[in-house]
């Protein structure tokens, strides 16, 4: 948790640090009165930088993944629920007295 | 619905507070989210707590619900005097209302009169005619007097209003099973399926139910008591007819969905495939054979068997590979 978040706030910081250079790549381009071609190395490779480890944090961080297959373990089916709505009391319990002799305190 | 993980944990918890190791109120907790019936067990611990106050305080207004709990446990074990006190201290805590009534109806039910408790509730359909439950106990009343046909009728007529319920569905589907009513439990199991298609214990009981309609019936049996079982023959062909070719086919294509969503860790699926192919081999014999779907899968389902059981039960093993090879050469 600890270092993917910091992976996760270096990844921010360098996505913002692009921003910031794309804006003042356009300052420079007003400056020298340039038509823009194509944004500058630099800020390409921060980009897809910022785009590996804001991914990797975000993978990691939040927490783990929970299976999505009907047949593993979390997800499969062993057994119905005891249909409590519907349940019937004459069976055995009455000739078959249960040994709990407890009673409620009141 | 239960699941791997959550019948590992329960019977974890279940062993830890049968041998004394506390998480009682675990326990009972998860029995009552999972919804098993285990009226003995939540009887015991559920008492232990409620009569130990400093426990009891310490649920808070959780407590009332572990009275409810605990007095529903106690008219399965039929200690009646218990769900009456477990009752009166309910009843003395909420005095108008109607989840407390409903006990006492049950508290009824429990002692047999049917007719009083009848009446009960159908005073308290009045004042909530659109309450479930209480329609759901005048069908189990119905059925605990071994009176299906009257259950069938109230069930048939729950459903018309709430369409949605797939407990209700559930419970019409096992009515009709007990009456030997395969095509209707099938029409119930089909609407289970098509509300729930991922739950591979419908496709099961669909697949058993369409095999059962046309004789194969011995699957069920054999499916009960597959141990002591030891030469299946296939060779009661009582009701083999050729509307049983559909049928089984249907059953083998859901023993085979079932095989899908439990990744083949269901046995009595993989005794359905074999049983299955063994019967439409036989029923099929001298006709022409183009429409023979996936013929390795028997030999597939009796692989994977066999590497069950030697892991499982290396015992029986020479057991199953004697049922396996009579179904193949019969």
């Amino acid at each position: 948790m600890g270092s993917g978040f910091i992976v996760g706030v270096l990844g921010v910081s360098i996505l913002a640090h692009a921003a910031y250079s794309t804006v003042q790549y356009r300052g420079l381009l007003k400056i020298m009165e340039d038509e823009f071609s194509n944004p500058p190395m630099n800020v390409v490779i921060e980009l897809l930088l910022g785009l590996v480890l804001c991914m990797w944090a975000a993978l990691t961080v939040p927490g783990k993944f929970l299976s999505i297959h009907p047949d593993s373990e979390e997800n499969r089916m062993v057994s119905l629920p005891g249909n409590l709505d519907f349940m019937i009391f004459n069976h055995r319990a009455k000739v078959f007295r249960s040994e709990i002799d407890m009673k409620l305190k009141l | 619905m239960v699941t791997k993980t959550e019948e590992t944990q329960l019977n974890r918890l279940e062993n830890q507070v049968d041998n004394g190791g506390g998480g009682a109120w675990e326990y009972l907790c998860l029995v009552k989210k999972l919804k098993v019936r285990r009226p003995d067990k939540v009887l015991r611990h559920g008492l232990s707590i409620l009569n130990d106050p400093k426990k009891r305080s310490a649920l808070g207004p959780d407590v009332w619900t572990l009275y409810e709990q605990v007095s529903i446990a106690a008219m399965d074990c039929q200690c009646l005097d218990v769900a009456k006190d477990c009752i009166k201290v309910l009843q003395k805590q909420f005095p108008e209302s109607k989840r407390v009534g409903r006990l006492e109806g049950i508290l009824l039910e429990a002692k047999g009169l049917w007719a009083e408790a009848e009446k009960a509730y159908s005073s308290l359909l009045e004042d909530n005619p659109l309450d479930p439950v209480l329609h759901k106990r005048r069908v189990a009343i119905a059925k605990a007097q071994g009176n299906f046909p009257t259950a069938i009728e109230w069930l048939n007529k729950y459903l018309e209003t709430f369409m949605a319920d797939h407990d209700a569905w559930r419970e019409l589907a096992e009515i009709y099973v007990s009456l030997q009513m395969y095509k209707q439990a099938a029409f119930c199991y089909e609407e289970l399926i098509l509300s729930q298609p991922t739950v591979p214990l419908y496709h099961l009981a669909y697949a058993d139910v369409s095999a059962s309609s046309i004789g194969v019936i011995t699957i069920a049996r054999l499916m009960r008591n597959f141990h002591l079982y030891s030469g299946f023959c296939g060779r009661d062909t009582v009701l083999y007819t050729l509307g049983g070719v559909e049928n089984t086919l249907l059953a083998k294509k859901y023993y085979a969905s079932t095989i899908d969503l439990t990744g083949g860790k269901n046995t009595k699926a993989l005794f359905g495939i074999c049983l299955c192919s063994s019967a439409i081999a036989q029923l099929t014999k001298g006709r022409n054979k183009e429409d023979k779907e996936s013929p390795e899968l028997q030999s597939l389902a009796a692989a994977a068997l066999e590497k069950d059981y030697k892991q499982r039960a290396p015992a029986k093993l020479p057991l199953l590979t004697s049922a396996l090879k009579s179904l193949k050469t019969s």
